[in-house]
């Protein structure tokens, strides 16, 4: 028998309070896992969360958002500015408008609503929908939303398109797209025309998309809806694509240095940071959890290898009197305390297995409240024009992921928990070996 | 050869220095049984470890075969012990998780025997304090003071030791018992050529053996041949 075997022999030589260590050990280890799990997997999802939102910078003018707020319009010199800003690989660039009874022979498609009757109450004291159209308006009726872009596929993916095709976002043609609501309320199918702005347009397309407000929408051509608006060359929204996600920070920085406080600048990544800020407190929960729980088993190793070693003074005492040095007394105390560690580390590890999953649920599941929230806030205040397919596809994106954190046991989490399981037993025996290195065998055997 | 010149050894006390050993000096030849005697507190078992390498002379020397044992470091000490010297206790002090074979064993893998050659060696030493084979399996528990003693004396001798110090070997035994461990240490003196120094209260052991000496108050009171 040799100094490993009478380790691991005298770790199971009380079996009471070996099965007590190895439970409590159990339990640390468990949570050390399910902790270290739980982190894992959401960093996984974080990560997911920002690489799915891509590397689109959106710039809008100050103070607008949508078909809210007030200021001016982008001017050409600032798209110029942004397009030639380092890193950005391509623009996108739109200018919404909305139409009112005044302005088309289309009837919206949409309810007016009690909310729509709130953002259209101040309608009757003179504001226009067009330059040069001073007649008076009727009752408030749901406006149609125009959108023109210079990349229609921005807005709108071929798939979404039930018939018809794209129009040229870079013509000045008086052709659209119809949101399939809009198509349907007025009977518009491909090649029927409508008025608008006092013009004829021709319907190029009908498209059909996830949202009620875009079904009820236009897409024309940026320059038509520049010219039929007077407002040449100006842009209500950019989108800049980034040729790298490394450089979308570098790109918002150096574009906020370039246009001040003339745009508002936002990034997909940014919101992604918004939507996982919750999950990031979690992670960070869990490695602090994974800290106190490391911390109490080598605590509780501690404290037991030093009760062990206090009780067996004696027997050290007389291991070193035949001629057993410190080295071989400590490594068999070591081999003790890494026996009871080991085996309550695989104790733990199937109680952690078994918990991580549950735990991690409900560790993402308490942050839910406060994040739905959030996002609703974010959908409420879009106001509905320009650039929605984006935000909103990334919105609905957070939103699944953040729900939807599934725990995984990843080879480095176990080789972690393993990590963790050996330090406790090493941590747990140092001071236990400091101890045995001072036991002297004169000392002991005297006081028989 | 065992010498001892001018040994002391004091203790630090909350009331100062105590000496226990006081200007020790003796010889003893090797495969000598020598006897030392004294009342509680006159320092016999302080000179047991001394001679045992379990502690370290504040002053003086022990010379055991040519080599200061005195001067060795810890590790040498260590050694020393491992190789050069076999303890027999009062209380046996076996260690109670193994069996009385592992014992020996032990003794045994701490002189540097190589694995394959223990068990053999500590069947043999066993058989020769006379435990049958299947007590040379039970743990000390269940075994008896005596058969312990045995056990002891087994290791004492595992690693063939210049020198056996015995503390007290049979003050934890019947008389017929002690009687029988005693004549066990005295063969072993004569066959294996072994120097035994055994500390006792007992006057009618030491008076058998070879030498005694009586220590009184940490001083060395008489020498008898």
């Amino acid at each position: 028998m040799n100094v490993i075997t009478r380790g691991v022999r005298n770790a199971f030589r009380s079996p009471l309070r070996s099965g007590a260590i190895v439970v409590m050990l159990a339990i640390s280890i468990g949570l050390v896992l399910a902790m270290l799990v739980a982190r894992s997997s959401i960093n996984q999802k974080i990560d997911s969360v920002k690489t799915q939102t891509g590397t689109t910078v959106t710039v809008n003018p100050a103070g607008v958002m949508g078909g809210f707020g007030g200021g001016n319009p982008l001017t050409t010199t600032q798209i110029a500015q942004i397009k030639a800003t380092a890193h950005v690989s391509a623009i996108t660039t739109s200018l919404t408008d909305q139409l009112g009874t005044t302005d088309t022979n289309l009837v919206s498609s949409l309810e007016l609503g009690s909310f729509g009757r709130r953002q259209q109450r101040f309608d009757n004291q003179g504001s226009m929908a067009t330059s040069g159209n001073m007649a008076a308006r009727p009752a408030p009726t749901p406006h149609i939303s125009v959108t023109g872009t210079s990349n229609p596929s921005a807005s709108i993916s071929s798939d979404q398109l039930t018939s018809g095709s794209m129009i040229d976002g870079a013509s000045s043609g008086n052709v659209a797209l119809v949101g399939s609501d809009l198509a349907t309320k007025n009977d518009l199918t491909v090649g029927k025309a409508f008025t608008a702005y006092g013009q004829t347009f021709t319907v190029q397309g009908i498209y059909k998309t996830a949202t009620t407000f875009q079904n009820s929408g236009l897409i024309l051509p940026l320059a038509t809806v520049q010219a039929l608006t007077d407002q040449a060359g100006a842009v209500s929204n950019v989108s800049a694509t980034v040729d790298s996600a490394d450089n979308v920070s570098t790109v918002v920085a150096n574009l906020t240095k370039t246009l001040g406080s003339a745009a508002d600048i936002t990034s997909q990544q940014q919101q992604a940071e918004n939507s996982v800020t919750s999950l990031k407190s979690i992670a960070q929960l869990a490695f602090y959890g994974v800290i106190g729980a490391a911390t109490a088993g080598a605590v509780i190793v501690l404290l037991s290898m030093i009760v062990i070693v206090r009780e067996r003074r004696r027997e050290i005492g007389i291991i070193k009197a035949i001629g057993g040095t410190n080295r071989s007394v400590i490594t068999q105390f070591i081999t003790e305390a890494l026996a009871l560690t080991v085996v309550g580390g695989i104790v733990g590890l199937v109680f952690g297995v078994l918990v991580s999953g549950p735990m991690t649920s409900s560790l993402v599941s308490n942050s839910q409240t406060q994040t739905a929230t959030t996002q609703r806030m974010g959908r409420g205040g879009m106001g509905g024009f320009g650039g929605f397919r984006q935000l909103n596809t990334l919105s609905a994106a957070a939103s699944t992921n953040i729900r939807s954190v599934t725990a995984t046991l990843t080879p480095s989490t176990l080789i972690m928990s393993i990590i963790s399981i050996l330090a406790i037993a090493i941590i747990g025996s140092a001071v236990p070996a400091w101890l045995i290195a001072r036991v002297r065998p004169a000392e002991v055997l005297r006081s028989e | 050869m065992l010498q001892v010149t001018n040994i002391e050894k004091s203790f630090a006390a909350s009331h100062g220095n105590v000496t226990a050993l006081h200007d020790i000096s003796f010889t003893i030849d090797s495969g000598q049984f020598v006897s030392i005697v004294g009342k509680s507190g006159s320092g016999k078992s302080t000179l047991l470890s001394l001679l045992g390498a379990l502690d370290t002379p504040t002053s003086g020397s022990i010379v055991v075969d040519d080599v200061d044992i005195a001067k060795l470091s810890a590790d040498q000490q260590t050694t020393y012990r491992a190789e050069k010297i076999g303890f027999v206790f009062q209380h046996y002090n076996l260690i109670p998780n193994l069996s009385a074979l592992e014992n020996v064993m032990l003794a045994l893998e701490y002189g540097g025997m190589p694995g394959r050659e223990r068990l053999e060696r500590a069947v043999e030493l066993l058989h020769e304090v006379g435990l049958e084979s299947e007590e040379q399996l039970r743990r000390p528990a269940r075994l008896s003071g005596g058969q312990q003693q045995r056990v002891a004396i087994a290791r004492a001798l595992a690693n063939r030791p210049s020198l056996i110090l015995a503390d007290e070997p049979t003050g934890n035994l019947d008389s017929e018992t002690g009687k029988t461990i005693f004549d066990l240490l005295h063969k072993l003196s004569r066959d294996e050529h072994t120097t035994i120094v055994v500390v006792t209260h007992d006057l009618s052991i030491a008076g058998k053996t070879d030498r005694t000496f009586t220590l009184k108050d940490g001083t060395l009171a008489t020498l008898k041949r």
